[in-house]
């Protein structure tokens, strides 16, 4: 919520005022019914919460996130019946619960898409039937009894109210907290583009499968409360994939990726759902009761409505509303991009041996790619000496890009090396690669579209360590020196805009500024011209000049062949997937092997020239 | 040994009626790159269909797929215009949203006629053929036979006629079907109309074994099992994915202890195991927004 600060502060003081109303609720009000309606809200709300870390923010759709509530439930459940309750089952259950999570994390971590949902919704299956065929553990359909809870009965639900509402209170905790560190930026980042964020230094495994354990952990908790509360569970209640519909339904409607939207989506679906469970028809004056069907029917159509009609939720749909309006405003304001020269803030690096006699910085040794039938790298060799800006030319479909993922580490080659700085790197992961001082932008710009510019900028991570998760996400050092770069590009009047609202130059620009941040010894430009106006292209160009005399390398490809002239040497010419020539431009425009290349034969140089 | 013929037999019997049901599945993933979840939820509310004709009528339920069919086609091609139109580049979203469909034909299903299991029982029902000491149950003959004509046609259609050509040039590369004039709205409603027009033939022939509403889940897990066993998008993949499906379950019914229990393991089985060993299953090309690169 990045609002004014008295619309800030109303919103704070609403939330306050909800949690001491819903804190003092069974002390002021003693409707046991209204308090079952409310408890089963905090219930759904914890579910919703969870679900959000890993489908909100990560962006995991995942259908059988209400299996967590089995897991934990069972394992409460199978314990309780053997040794009486004991309180910390509760934990015990969230703990199995997030151990679980993990593993199917660990088993799906390649799958995507329509096949992650898929696979979700074979999950709570599994775990139905597991459920059901264990029967020496869990009696099977049969269902297992809770030992009665030992309070005074005019307490009715109180305790089991409670321990909802901490757990409840506990998860928006750690999802806000979530939101706001590394962590959480590192997960909106793979929602955004998770390949992306591997080449930006995001070790992608280690955060998903933490955002598995983070959603699924006081969802467990939670179902060895609601197990206790129910004092009966049997498998087909506890793994019902309705449970997990209303909860996706809860996190849309109330926005995705929001820490309260999920909580206020739960009261709205717990709302409908009273509303539909206990509504009575005089059919010729019989109450007739419609429980079940209808659940179907009402939350079917509205997760449909939903998906339909407002996809990005109640929350979202408002602050949209409000960012639209502020966005009129100050773009009378500063619309232009700034385009005086500023310096460059970057702490340089000590830096020996640049130039044409400068050492080796990456070293490709026969290098293969195929896809099918066609090798679009093939036998390729080439080194980039440290301090140089070296570009890579080509025909289309010379491999040029293909060249690039197999050195970024977007793909894996079939066979050949690559060394960089001393290292071979062609298998290891992205991230590893952006943490060894790689960094590299794309054709077409890959921003993260749904963040502002200044959290692109800090998304990209130098290192991976654990501490590092629980960092502030825009903070400290690091948010001075995003905000430095952002100067240096001249788009630090776009810092709080939606990266995705950029042009497309703008966003090249922003592109630049964000792997600077990785302070990487070698950066990959893929077509840094192309597609964009020439003032833009001599903008760059001039920081690519004084990057470069700070002491970084350049690798670039490009079609803009008077600005490679003016701008690279020495110039790698591919073609077919192999390098054919290399040297300085004038020597490149001269080789006969090249024009071939480009033109075809047939061609000669007074031809080309004259053209 | 005969055991094993008689248990095989009829695990390839259910195989084809299956490979029709998921045919309209895997046509419409091929086509438009949407799971229709709710494709099970269709196939039970064709069944329900055959059912209450066949009360009114008396009629034949294999002759009733000509009064299923194009009622399904119809719902299909409705369907598509007023809700899978809107979510066809979203995956995820997609499958929410026939998801929420198929708990509402599920809801609708058990408000209407409840939650009773329902059959057709036609004259030939409780009839065998016998070979040898083989047994076939003369529906699971009638339904599978008829299942695999009809596949049939649907090859034909898809191989022979210009709008086959048109749907198979779409699934392949949409942008190059565009460019020579295929209207890629229109063929992608027609195509999902006929995917969900199977579902009307489909569930006139599941109609012989009894059915409730929730079946749904029972189908749509052995119809995603086999399409993602087959390769998601390819039809004589389905096919053969059906197949082994039908093998599969009627094996694990009677070798593995307490096995009828573990029948509908199979199918989730069948889709975790594919799709972290070999996604694109027997015959799929590689979808790569399924799958990381790396």
């Amino acid at each position: 919520m990045t609002g004014p600060p008295l619309r800030r502060i109303a919103y704070g003081l609403f939330v306050l005022a909800a949690t001491v109303v819903l804190a003092l609720w069974p002390i002021l009000n003693h409707d046991a019914y209204k308090q079952n309606v409310i408890l089963l809200a905090f219930l759904i709300a914890v579910i919703a919460v969870g679900w959000n870390i890993i489908s909100g923010f990560a962006g995991y759709v995942s259908l059988g996130q209400s299996a967590f509530v089995g897991i934990g439930a069972y394992t409460a459940g199978v314990i309780a019946q053997q040794h009486g309750w004991q309180w910390w089952y509760v934990p015990l259950g969230g703990a199995v619960a997030a151990g679980v999570a993990v593993l199917l994390g660990a088993v799906v971590m390649r799958v995507r898409g329509h096949s992650f949902v898929i696979l979700t919704i074979a999950f709570l299956f599994i775990m139905r039937l597991v459920a059901t065929n264990w029967t020496s553990l869990t009696s099977g359909s049969n269902g297992l009894s809770f030992p009665l809870a030992r309070y005074p009965r005019e307490w009715q639900n109180t305790p089991f109210y409670y321990a909802l509402f901490v757990l409840l209170v506990l998860s928006v905790l750690l999802a806000w907290s979530v939101r706001r560190t590394k962590f959480g930026m590192g997960l909106i980042a793979i929602r955004e583009d998770e390949n992306k964020a591997g080449a930006v230094g995001v070790s992608t495994p280690a955060y998903k499968l933490l955002a598995f354990a983070a959603s699924a952990i006081f969802v467990g908790m939670a179902g060895a409360v609601y197990g206790y509360y129910l004092s009966y569970i049997n498998p087909d209640g506890m793994f019902d994939i309705v449970l997990s519909v209303q909860a996706v339904l809860a996190v849309l409607l109330g926005g995705r990726a929001t820490i309260l939207g999920p909580v206020l989506g739960a009261g709205l679906i717990e709302f409908i759902s009273e509303a539909t469970n206990d509504r009575t028809y005089g059919v010729a004056g019989a109450q007739v009761h419609i429980g079940g069907q209808w659940r179907l029917i009402v939350f079917g159509g509205l997760m449909a409505a939903t998906v339909l009609f407002l996809p990005r939720g109640i929350i979202p749909t408002i602050s949209e509303f409000f960012e639209q309006r502020r966005a009129h405003r100050r773009s009378a304001q500063a619309g232009v991009l700034d385009l005086r020269p500023v310096g460059l803030p970057a702490t340089p690096r000590v830096v020996e041996g640049n130039g044409a006699g400068g050492r080796v910085l990456v070293e490709v040794k026969h290098l293969e790619k195929r896809f099918g039938g066609v090798r679009a790298v093939d036998d390729l060799s080439f080194s980039v000496r440290q301090g140089t800006i070296t570009a890579l030319i080509g025909p289309n479909g010379s491999g040029k890009t293909t060249a690039f993922n197999l050195i970024d580490g977007l793909m894996r080659p079939d066979s050949g090396e690559v060394w960089f700085d001393g290292e071979r790197i062609e298998r290891l992961r992205p991230w590893r690669r952006a943490h060894l001082g790689l960094g590299r932008t794309f054709q077409i710009t890959r921003l993260f579209g749904e963040m502002t510019v200044l959290e692109n900028l800090v998304a990209p991570l130098r290192e991976f360590r654990w501490r590092q998760l629980a960092a502030d996400a825009v903070a400290g050092h690091e948010a001075e020196r995003a905000e430095e770069l952002l100067d240096f590009v001249g788009m630090h009047a776009f810092a709080h805009e939606r990266a995705a609202r950029l042009s497309f130059g703008q966003q090249k620009l922003v592109e630049l500024a964000q792997i600077l941040m990785l302070d990487p010894k070698l950066i990959l430009l893929d077509e840094p011209a192309g597609g964009i106006n020439p003032t833009l292209i001599e903008r760059i160009a001039e920081k690519i000049r004084a990057l470069n005399e700070l002491g970084k390398t350049f690798v670039i490809v490009e079609h803009n062949i008077p600005l490679v002239a003016d701008l690279c040497d020495p110039v790698i010419v591919l073609a077919r997937g192999t390098c054919i020539a290399s040297g300085t431009a004038a020597q490149i425009q001269r080789d006969p092997l090249v024009l071939d290349a480009y033109l075809g034969e047939g061609w000669t140089v007074e031809e080309a020239v004259t053209a | 040994m005969t055991d094993f013929i008689q248990v095989l037999v009829l695990g390839l019997l259910a195989g084809g009626l299956y490979a029709l049901a998921a045919s309209g599945l895997t046509l419409v993933f091929g086509v438009m790159n949407v799971i229709n979840v709710a494709h099970g939820a269709l196939l039970v509310l064709g069944a329900y269909l055959t059912w209450l004709f066949w009360r009114r009528t008396g009629a034949d339920p294999l002759l009733l797929i000509l009064v299923t069919t194009p009622v399904m086609f119809a719902l299909g091609w409705v369907g598509y215009k007023l809700f899978v139109q809107r979510v066809r580049g979203a995956p995820a979203m997609s499958v929410l949203l026939t998801f929420s469909l198929a708990l509402v034909i599920q809801g609708i299903l058990g408000e209407i006629w409840s939650n009773d299991f329902r059959t057709v029982i036609t004259s030939y029902s409780n009839h065998s053929f016998t070979i040898g000491s083989i047994v076939l149950p003369k529906e699971r003959v009638f339904a599978c036979a008829i299942a695999i004509v009809i596949l049939g046609l649907l090859w034909l259609m898809l191989t022979r006629t210009w709008l086959g050509r048109a749907i198979r040039a779409s699934a392949e590369n949409p942008q190059g079907a565009a460019l020579i004039g295929i209207e890629l709205g229109s063929v992608a409603a027609l195509t999902f109309a006929i995917g969900v027009a199977t579902t009307g033939a489909g569930g006139s022939l599941i109609s012989f074994s009894s059915f409730f509403p929730s079946t749904h889940y029972l189908w749509i897990s052995r119809l995603l099992g086999i399409i993602v066993l087959g390769g998601m998008g390819s039809l004589s993949g389905a096919f053969v994915g059906a197949l082994l499906m039908g093998v599969a379950e009627a094996m694990v019914a009677k070798y593995v202890p307490n096995g009828l229990a573990w029948v509908t393991a199979v199918p989730y089985m069948v889709i975790f195991v594919v799709l972290l060993v070999r996604p694109r299953g027997i015959f799929g090309a590689w979808t790569r927004e399924d799958v990381a690169t790396v």
